[in-house]
């Protein structure tokens, strides 16, 4: 079904499309450069241009490695909540806090009413877009996990505030449609952390994407889906993207159980290890996904952004993904 | 109404300043191979102590070491004992943050002793004793991936609880008056209650002279809170804020336990105030044996360090005030 909602939007993907979550490794001059920004050493306007010059070096890896869908990389963003916070209205940064080991971001505060700036993301999809032929996929950070990423000193609780989010992520997601999207993926890492609001992370994709011509994905990972699955699948999104190579692909019981009913971008490469994988162990993680869905709802991807791995080993792991997709190919008898 | 001042457990590691950044660059130099093992330990020391200091300042009567040395909750320890491995990330429960998940692919032991130094570092910076406060034996089992050594939850819960027994009797050794024990997890697994109790008991034998504390967070703990004061356990601390109807639970109820009450928000930075404090207190106040415990309603490091202190800060206040008002 959603391969046909593809056709409808003008899009023909061969079988098994290959794509990514979103994040790659920023190159050194890049680092450096957003460092001397951070400390007004730089302008706005010379850290654009090299932003765009990392945009455009990732667009051409993802042509060259054969990915299908291709994303803009997230050269100009550092967190995936911080970003939005640091444009939208009614946010203030808060200090910084871990997220695992020595990783810290600073985590942003709710102290106002939340309003939407102008398009945050769709000056750099048409960037991108301008590059290449492929589809780039639109992606935004969805209001769950911007809410639930937060603290929140101003809505008198989670719901409230994730649904003024929503109100305003929408604007966004219009903006992308009109700007000629057609893949928007709307990242919902939180979604599964607090089975109780399952509900509410519904109701706001509802708010996010109901009525748009546009095929969604959501992209969630590291959580645990045994208490939302298969509820989860009411989330009105065509494509799941999961994390399942790092969590040993104990998903696909599950789903074995109770089949998945949307598509799958199914995470065949751990982006949390140095360690590339041997191309065999790729293949067979495909395999595993054909075993319990049926091939048109399957898509291929790594597991989660590759931003915390080095541009080479980036390319490498994306490599494996496409050709593990190829051999899939062959072996069902389909070239594309 | 006796209420002393605690933290629950962790403390932020790292500030906004450069000077609260240094562990945060020592890490990152260990990684590099540019800084020593020696050197880092005695870093890892340094900034315990000053966390130490930072809680008794904001006034704290019960402080911890702030847990500053654990990567996360589970593979501190996994990473210690013979029969597990460390592998990926998973996310801790309902938090933005993460933990390596331990593997048991055989029987477990002790390298040696885990938390004593960490626990006598800590008590002599505060030159006070502390609240020593490890993951429980149930969170344990249920955080990991069982490859081999044991055939079920069960069974690894008992073999963590032995493991973790030795740490508690050394830890009342070094004369730790609280030693607490994280389990999270309990509250998504009720049905397991009856593993925790067994654990429970296996670590209370050697708990000599201190108070063995069970702390439950990051979920409701009204439908098994009956089920909870039946525990060997001396304190219950309880996370006031997943739960608008604890209070009044308690105060219908009563408590047979002491009770740590967890109603400081720590996972949010909006500060608490009488007027969301004071109702809950008077709602169990009469039902508390006493002293009870004022605290987070669990580890601090999910707050920026400075909302970190403004919170033990306000807790001061609002329990003086509290105590002023009621008497």
């Amino acid at each position: 079904m959603s391969r046909a909602k593809l056709a409808s939007l003008g899009l023909d993907l061969p079988l098994l499309p290959t794509t990514s979550v979103g994040s790659f490794a920023k190159p050194d001059y890049l680092v450096e450069a957003r460092a001397r920004h951070a400390r007004n050493e730089l302008t706005q306007a010379e850290l654009e241009r090299l932003e765009e010059r990392a945009t455009e070096f990732w667009v051409r890896e993802q042509e060259e490695i054969g990915l299908d869908v291709l994303v803009d990389g997230e050269m100009y963003r550092g967190d995936m909540v911080a970003y939005f916070a640091s444009l939208m209205g009614g946010f203030t940064q808060g200090g910084l806090v871990r997220s695992y080991g020595n990783r810290y971001y600073h985590k942003p505060i709710i102290v106002g009413e939340i309003k939407w700036p102008g398009p945050m993301t769709v000056g750099w999809w048409k960037k991108t877009q301008a590059m290449t032929r492929r589809p780039v996929k639109g992606m935004l950070t969805g209001a769950y996990t911007i809410m639930d990423w937060s603290f929140n000193d101003h809505y008198p609780g989670r719901r409230p505030a994730a649904m003024a989010l929503a109100r305003e992520l929408r604007k966004e997601v219009e903006a992308l449609v009109e700007a000629g999207c057609k893949i928007i993926q709307v990242d919902e890492p939180a979604l599964s952390v607090r089975p109780e609001e399952l509900p509410v992370a519904i109701e706001a994709m509802h708010v996010v994407t109901d009525g748009l011509p546009a095929y969604f994905v959501t992209h969630v990972c590291y959580g645990a889906f045994e208490f939302i699955y298969p509820a989860m699948l009411d989330l009105p999104v065509d494509n799941w993207d999961l994390e399942m190579s790092n969590s040993g692909l104990d998903l696909v019981d599950l789903f074995r159980r109770h089949p998945f009913t949307k598509d799958l971008s199914f995470g065949v490469v751990d982006v949390h290890t140095h360690v590339l994988e041997e191309p065999d162990v790729v293949k067979e993680r495909v395999a595993r996904a054909l075993s319990v869905l049926p091939t048109e709802q399957v898509w291929l991807d790594p597991d989660c952004g590759l931003k915390t791995r080095t541009v080479d080993e980036t390319i490498a792991k994306l490599r494996l993904v496409v050709e593990a997709a190829r051999a899939a190919r062959r072996s069902l008898g389909v070239t594309r | 109404m006796e209420l002393i001042l605690a933290n629950t457990g962790s403390y932020p590691r790292v500030g906004d300043t450069p000077e609260q950044q240094r562990l945060r660059r020592a890490h990152h130099e260990r990684e590099q191979g540019q800084l020593g093992a020696e050197a880092f330990t005695r870093l890892q020391d340094e900034v315990t102590g000053e966390v130490v200091r930072e809680q008794l300042a904001a006034g704290v009567e019960l402080p911890t070491d702030g847990q500053i040395r654990w990567a996360d909750g589970l593979s501190y320890l996994a990473a210690n004992l013979n029969g597990v491995s460390v592998n990926g990330l998973l996310r801790f429960f309902d938090t933005n943050t993460y933990f390596r998940q331990p593997v048991v692919t055989g029987r477990l032991t002790r390298r040696g002793p885990l938390f004593s130094h960490d626990y006598r570092q800590a008590a002599r910076a505060a030159g006070r004793p502390l609240k020593a406060v490890l993951t429980g034996p149930y969170t344990m089992a249920r955080g990991s991936i069982l490859e081999g050594g044991y055939r079920s939850i069960h069974a690894l819960a008992l073999a963590y609880a032995a493991v973790l027994a030795q740490e508690v009797a050394e830890l009342a050794e070094e004369g730790a008056p609280v030693i607490q024990v994280d389990e999270p997890a309990i509250l998504r697994h009720r049905a397991d209650l009856a593993i925790l109790g067994e654990a429970l008991v296996v670590l209370a034998r050697g708990k000599g002279a201190a108070r063995l504390s069970l702390a439950t967070y990051f979920a409701d703990p009204v439908p098994v809170y009956d089920d909870l004061q039946e525990l060997t356990i001396d304190l219950l601390h309880l996370d006031f804020t997943y739960s608008p109807a604890l209070g009044r639970v308690i105060g219908e109820r009563g408590a047979s336990k002491a009770l740590s009450l967890g109603l400081i928000d720590a996972r949010n930075t909006r500060m608490e105030t009488r007027e969301t404090v004071f109702p809950v207190l008077d709602q169990v106040g009469r039902r508390l044996r006493t002293p009870a415990h004022l605290a987070p309603s669990a580890g601090l490091e999910y707050l920026p360090r400075d909302r970190a202190r403004a919170k033990l800060e306000a807790m001061r206040r609002l329990r003086d005030a509290y105590v002023g008002d009621r008497r």
